[in-house]
């Protein structure tokens, strides 16, 4: 005779392969899968423009055109880069909307409404606490709303989020003590709230962890503990987000230290088997950062490296837009005659010039995070250590990263 | 331009003094040593198993002679040898270490040349006499050779070069077994790596030298092989006060295949270790450590030039030995050299080695060992400081009272006073040794601008303004000769007066104020 166990878990995390510190698995919520470590682009589902625009204007109307495969991209099939994406309650206040136009864009789930029905990834909402309490002017004023954990919360539910997290309060490097503990102390009395509100909700949640190495996460973690319980975290949380960490981004060094201590600590609090989530940081980091094992990430470098007329080649390499052959890359992008002729400038607006050359960075980036996996997945530390030393590797100042992390996790070169 | 019909054609040949050709080439070899260098290589590429040197010091001239049992010459070889650039090691990819013919062409430099060589029961026997004088007079220096039959099986050659010349004047007398064997370990094939790479093709090369007594007595002879032996690993620190310095851990041999921008290839074959001090004296060494540690390039195993900016500035390349050798670095003439570094595939096989030593460099197991060093020199450090508080300690138990020796026991003086009952009390409220007026004083309720020194005198010394001060607070105060000068120059423009026995000060430039002398041992009267 067996018992029914109240299931409070929504996310079923299943890690497939470890090499070293890496690892790679399968995140399951609802009704879709994430293999990890994965890459999340971030995504504008509401930027600007009217409901006809596909929700949103510019070179992310374009990226939410190729997700759905739409005519005006000429079609196509490109949901595979689109297995998971994040987006940001914050991102409601990139422009200027009014109450009304936000009422209508948060009054049917994202994934409900007709212009997404193509769209089946795991959708990843932030809470935008880095946009509202990181020390931007940004508040939800322009829009008349009063943000607070229940409101975001809220927002979260009837945009329909698979993952959600709590409302945090991000940290910054020139923090003191007393300022990070008292953000740990906001932000454990938000989990509080955000936990009692989702009791019951369809929605894998994550809570989010600030601090830039062991101490500081211990003491972000002790002040959870105490006005949480530990226990709650373990049982009714999914995943854990790091956050705070995009002051650092241009510093692998402690970036990796930040990811290394996250591990630790999560192994000694007990939470090491909730997947590792890394908000805002990308690019040429996650080679280093999925070694020493993060487990998804979340970017928008593909998008802000297109504006810039940069044309991605790798992870960490780029070319001018204007010096590129499109017929050397092989993606469904560059194949595509009609998108090449408007990557190099026939077009009417620039959004459809640059919109292809974001969705190629995208694939770039895509591809090779999957490459990642596939090393994480395949027999030996070899073919990652392979892959590090074949690209950062030759690149004189992110050599030493490269060689700290096959040290470190994957077992060294000697 | 107006056009011509050829009338006459010839073809020419540009000439080559050959004389010259052969002075150039031998004045390139400078070290006497390099005679027994050309020797080994030749020798080893002879087939020969053993290899005897000898050098004699005589009254008159000094005699080497190399004997080896190696396969012996045939008439063309001997040619060979005596020929300039016709070499009959043609196949730079042949297990032979010279190929262009020029290394024995330093014997020119001699009185007399005498080969004798067997090859399959035949014997020639070579005479060349006064070659370099032959030379310098401008002419091809000739040898004789005589053929005879030998017992088959005595396969062989020795040469015998009398009355050797370098640069620097031939001193066998300079020479020691120390100085030789450090010098074939370090410079010839008796340093080779070629053992690790390829152990099926490798030939053990048993090597001898002897000196004449008159030279060197410190033993009969040295014997040595074909390998560069690294010392034994010890991954571990020691306990003694450089725990470190016996650490030493191998890397390699490794085989890195490179590929340079033209599409050229090469294999370079990287061995090495890297070690501590007392690990490094194991190694033999031909001059400063300095000099001879780090990466070095080679060329048939045999270490030619260092390249130690293949490791980053933030490593003392002190700690390293490596050898990376590739087939495809050419040399100079006197295999001193690189000479094709501008090449694509030099340029990749430096890119390539510095990627590898980077690797070297961020072993966990290095970064130990400088740890250790840190550690061991923290902890050396230590002790020089317990030992100076325990001079302090010693110090302080034999004084009467208590002494101020700086600003900040001025100030301890000052509230031990004040503990013992001195009068009036006055206390440091805030202190800034940075500042110009470096302390505020608080005495009966009232702050007073202040300036604490050991001495009075420095306060003047320092060129410290005098306007905002209330109190001097002092130790003692200094050469009073000294105060006595200001009083008569002025100080900053101003007139001042010491009055030392009411304690007091007086200065202005118009105005006058009163500055309060505090001399805090006198508090404790």
């Amino acid at each position: 005779m067996s018992f029914d166990v109240p299931e409070t878990k929504v996310a079923n995390f299943d890690v497939k392969s470890t090499i070293g510190d890496a690892r790679s698995g399968t995140l399951r919520i609802k009704d879709t899968e994430l293999e990890t470590p994965n890459l999340l682009p971030v995504l504008n589902f509401y930027a600007g423009g009217l409901a006809r625009s596909l929700y949103g204007g510019g070179i992310h109307r374009t990226m939410k055109e190729f997700m759905t495969g739409d005519d005006v991209i000429g079609g196509g099939d490109y949901s595979e880069y689109f297995d998971g994406v994040m987006t940001s309650v914050g991102s409601l206040t990139d422009y200027n909307i009014s109450r009304e136009r936000y009422e209508d864009y948060i009054a049917e789930p994202v994934k409900e409404r007709e212009v997404f029905e193509e769209f089946n990834g795991t959708l990843f909402l932030d809470s935008g606490g880095f946009k509202f309490l990181g020390g931007y002017e940004l508040d939800g004023s322009n829009f008349e709303v009063e943000i607070d954990q229940a409101k975001i919360f809220e927002i979260q539910q009837r945009m329909g989020g698979d993952i959600i997290v709590n409302l945090d309060r991000p940290i910054a490097p020139d923090d003191d003590y007393e300022t990070r503990v008292e953000k740990a102390r906001r932000t454990a009395e938000n989990v509080v709230e955000f936990l009692n509100l989702s009791e019951g909700t369809m929605s894998a949640r994550f809570l989010t962890l600030h601090g830039y190495n062991y101490s500081m996460l211990d003491t972000f973690l002790g002040e959870i503990d105490d006005i949480v319980g530990a226990s709650r975290v373990h049982d009714e949380f999914d995943g854990v987000a790091l956050g705070s960490l995009v002051p650092l981004k241009d510093n692998k060094g402690r970036l990796i230290d930040a990811i290394q201590d996250c591990r630790s600590i999560l192994k000694d609090w007990g939470f090491d088997d909730l997947p590792l989530h890394v908000l805002g940081i990308s690019s040429s980091a996650i080679p280093l950062l999925a070694a020493v094992g993060a487990d998804s990430f979340d970017s928008s470098s593909y998008l802000h490296s297109a504006i810039n007329g940069k044309y991605n080649t790798s992870l960490t390499g780029s070319k001018s837009i204007d010096e590129v052959d499109f017929s050397k890359c092989n993606c469904p992008v560059c194949s595509n005659e009609v998108l090449v002729s408007r990557m190099k400038g026939n077009a009417e607006y620039r959004k459809d010039e640059l919109g292809p050359v974001a969705m190629h960075n995208l694939i770039v980036q895509k591809r090779e995070v999957a490459y990642i996996r596939d090393c994480i997945r395949s027999p030996g530390t070899d073919d990652l250590i392979e892959y590090l030393e074949s690209t950062l590797g030759q690149n004189k100042s992110m050599r030493l990263f490269a060689h700290r992390v096959v040290n470190e996790s994957l077992g060294g070169y000697f | 331009m107006q056009e011509t019909t050829p009338e006459k054609q010839t073809r020419k040949r540009p000439k080559v003094n050959e004389v010259n050709e052969f002075l150039e080439i031998a004045s390139d070899f400078e070290d006497p040593l390099e005679v027994i260098r050309e020797a080994l290589s030749n020798s080893y590429d002879a087939g020969a198993t053993e290899v005897e040197i000898s050098i004699k010091s005589r009254a008159q001239e000094s005699e080497i002679i190399i004997e080896d049992n190696g396969r012996g010459m045939s008439e063309s070889d001997l040619e060979s040898f005596f020929d300039l650039g016709n070499s009959t090691k043609s196949d730079p990819e042949h297990d032979s270490i010279g190929y262009k013919g020029h290394g024995t062409k330093i014997l020119y430099k001699s009185n007399q040349i005498i080969v004798d060589t067997a090859q399959e029961g035949k014997n020639l026997h070579a005479v060349m006499d006064k070659p370099w004088d032959t030379l310098n007079n401008r002419e091809l220096p000739e040898y004789e050779v005589t053929e005879s039959t030998t017992r088959p099986g005595n396969d062989g050659t020795r040469i015998k070069v009398t009355g050797f010349k370098s640069g620097r004047g031939f001193a066998p007398e300079s020479l020691t077994y120390n100085k030789i064997e450090h010098y074939l370990k370090w410079k010839t094939l008796a340093g080779s790596t070629k053992y690790h790479f390829h152990p099926e093709q490798f030939r053990d090369l048993e090597i001898t030298v002897r000196l004449d007594d008159g030279i060197d007595d410190s033993r009969e002879r040295l014997v040595t092989n074909n390998k560069l032996e690294f010392p034994e690993e010890q991954l571990d620190p020691g306990e003694e006060p450089f725990p470190e310095a016996r650490m030493c851990k191998h890397y390699g041999p490794k085989t890195l295949q490179i590929e340079a921008d033209n599409g050229e290839t090469t294999e370079l074959e990287v061995v090495g270790m890297v070690g501590g001090k007392d690990a490094r004296d194991e190694l033999p060494t031909y001059g400063r450590h300095s000099a001879q540690f780090g990466i070095w390039l080679a060329k048939d195993h045999i270490k030619v030039e260092r390249l130690n900016e293949a490791i980053s500035h933030d490593n003392e390349f002190i700690h390293f030995l490596f050898i990376a050798n590739s087939q495809d670095i050419e040399l100079s003439a006197n295999r001193e050299k690189i000479r094709n570094k501008s090449s694509a595939i030099y340029q990749a096989i430096e890119t390539e080695l510095n990627y590898f030593l980077s690797k070297v460099a961020a072993d966990p197991w290095f970064k130990g060992y400088l740890e250790q060093r840190r550690v061991a020199e923290l902890n050396r450090k230590a002790s020089t400081q317990q030992k100076s508080v325990e001079e302090r300690k010693k110090a302080v138990t034999e004084r009467g009272r208590f002494e101020a020796t700086n600003q900040s026991e001025v100030i301890l003086g000052l509230e031990r006073s004040n503990r013992e009952g001195a009068k009036p009390t006055i206390t440091v409220e805030d202190f800034d040794l940075g500042a110009d007026v470096n302390a505020l004083v608080e005495q009966n309720g009232r702050l007073y601008g202040s300036s604490v020194h050991l001495k009075l005198t420095d306060h003047f010394e320092e060129d410290k303004p005098l306007e905002s001060v209330g109190k001097i607070l002092c130790w003692e105060i200094g050469d009073r000769d000294k105060l006595r000068e200001i009083e008569r120059r002025g100080y900053q423009n101003g007139h001042v007066e010491f009055d030392l026995e009411s304690n007091r000060i007086t200065y202005g430039t118009k105005s006058r104020h009163t500055i309060h002398i505090v001399e805090v041992p006198s508090r404790f009267d």
